[in-house]
């Protein structure tokens, strides 16, 4: 008669001590895996920094096949351009002066500022599962879990985590992404959340808890901007525009869906607003 | 020998992997596409090595995974040495030397890892047929690129094997 085989056996008993392990280990030490993931993920960091600095390689070898001719032309535009918004700056620092006169008179509290961090994407992770994206600064640059990400399209979304070169950004268009927000010219504030995205057309967002006098349509869409509400971002950033707004499930509020910006999905630069004066919620949430 | 050196070979196969895979992504992402290929490292290491060395191999692939894609900690590392293991016991009705069982496995694999990965993050988006309509379309390109990348991949495993001068048939008697 044949032994009976007890190593045959042995792949299923290691994987039923790991997988007890694995359970039994977060509870005797809360910090190891969150040293683990840490460990691996910055392991594998320098190798999408070096492949984004190659991207950047690729680039340049790429503008350097232009010809002269091509380049001062660009150049010129890159004249007029900067000549432009010199202008505005002057015109916004006059403004900027103007509003904080008014604000001391009034004596209203200070707003928060932010520092602008602009960084590379280094990759997108825009699947069913999830939406984010990788940038490349981390803690070198002093960005912060909740930081406010921005783009010249407005809103991209909110840091989620940082390591030590590189920082993962949850995009607006996330199921898991949700923000106060108001439409353009309305104080009122609503709620933006992100939706499961179907892959197919521009990324696409919700706002639910919209007033009933608000009135959308395919012809004169409502622009949804950001608020000071939540502490994150500063106020009237561009989020999308809304085109049609139905009475929600409440039938008190109307809901409707938000048209993101289609330069979401390829991003290659984004700016992180790192807050000067970082909420203290011990002193100043009352 | 503690470590059969074959753990090192197949790792580095497999993070190569999950690093063009995640380039690919980037650049597919514009388009809404996406592609999930995870099966093709669970095959050979199941297949090859010893249980031991199995186990190690695919325990690093999976935190290595686990920490490269946004899903919860662990979720690859568990899977990945589950559906490893039942490979692994099943593996004298396999035949390693070619690529038409392997290729099999793998998707096999890749399709567990796309159930694995829709129960763990997607509960809360089921109800939306958006999500149903994105999921399918990844489930298909997945599939339909393993055809083309999972002989590659395995090829590119055995032709590691001959470079680096180690065993390049299945390690010990298969299990039953």
């Amino acid at each position: 008669m044949a032994k009976f085989r007890l190593d045959k056996f042995k792949p299923i008993v290691a994987l039923g001590v790991f997988l007890v392990a694995w359970w039994i280990v977060p509870t005797l030490s809360k910090s190891f895996l969150p040293f683990v993931r840490v460990s691996f993920t910055e392991f594998q960091a320098p190798a999408w920094i070096v492949s984004s600095y190659l991207d950047n390689l690729e680039n340049f070898w790429a503008r350097r096949s232009h010809s002269k001719i091509e380049l001062i032309e660009a150049g010129q535009e890159l004249a007029r351009q900067k000549a432009f918004y010199q202008l505005l700056d002057q015109r916004n620092k006059i403004l900027e002066t103007e509003v904080m006169r008014l604000e001391s008179i009034l004596d209203m509290p200070s707003r928060r500022e932010f520092r602008y961090e602009v960084a590379r994407v280094v990759r997108r992770d825009l699947s069913a599962w999830w939406q984010q994206l990788v940038i490349r600064k981390g803690e070198d640059y002093g960005i912060t879990a909740g930081a406010a990400v921005i783009f010249a399209g407005g809103v991209v979304g909110r840091v989620v985590e940082v390591n030590a070169f590189t920082s993962r950004v949850e995009l607006i268009s996330s199921p898991n992404f949700r923000m106060a927000a108001s439409f353009e010219g309305d104080i009122r504030p609503v709620v933006y959340q992100g939706v499961p995205q179907s892959g197919f057309g521009r990324p696409t967002g919700e706002v639910r808890d919209a007033p009933q006098d608000l009135v959308a349509n395919t012809q004169d869409p409502l622009r949804l901007v950001s608020t000071r509400l939540g502490g994150t971002f500063p106020p009237g950033l561009m989020i999308g525009s809304v085109s049609w707004l139905e009475p929600g499930s409440t039938g008190i509020f109307q809901a409707g869906t938000v048209q993101l910006d289609k330069r979401l999905l390829s991003l290659q630069e984004v700016s992180v607003l790192i807050p000067l004066n970082p909420l203290n919620y011990d002193r100043d949430v009352p | 020998m503690f470590l059969d050196p074959r753990v090192i070979i197949l790792f580095a196969a497999n993070a190569l992997l999950l690093f063009l895979c995640l380039l690919v992504n980037s650049s597919l992402a514009p388009l809404s596409l996406y592609l999930l290929l995870l099966g093709p490292m669970l095959v050979l290491p199941a297949l090859y090595l010893n249980h031991r060395s199995f186990f190690l191999c695919t325990l690093l692939t999976g935190l290595w995974v686990d920490a490269a894609l946004p899903a919860t900690f662990g979720l690859f590392t568990c899977g990945f040495l589950v559906v490893g293991t039942l490979i692994a016991m099943a593996r004298i009705r396999f035949r390693a030397e070619h690529n038409y069982h392997p290729i099999l496995l793998a998707h096999i694999a890749n399709f567990a890892c796309l159930v694995l990965l829709t129960v763990s993050q997607g509960l809360h988006t089921l109800s939306s047929p958006a999500f149903w309509l994105q999921l399918m379309t990844t489930a298909l390109l997945s599939h339909a690129a393993l055809l083309i990348v999972a002989p590659w991949f395995f090829n590119l495993q055995r032709l590691l094997f001959e470079l680096c001068h180690v065993d390049t048939e299945p390690d010990e008697f298969p299990m039953l």
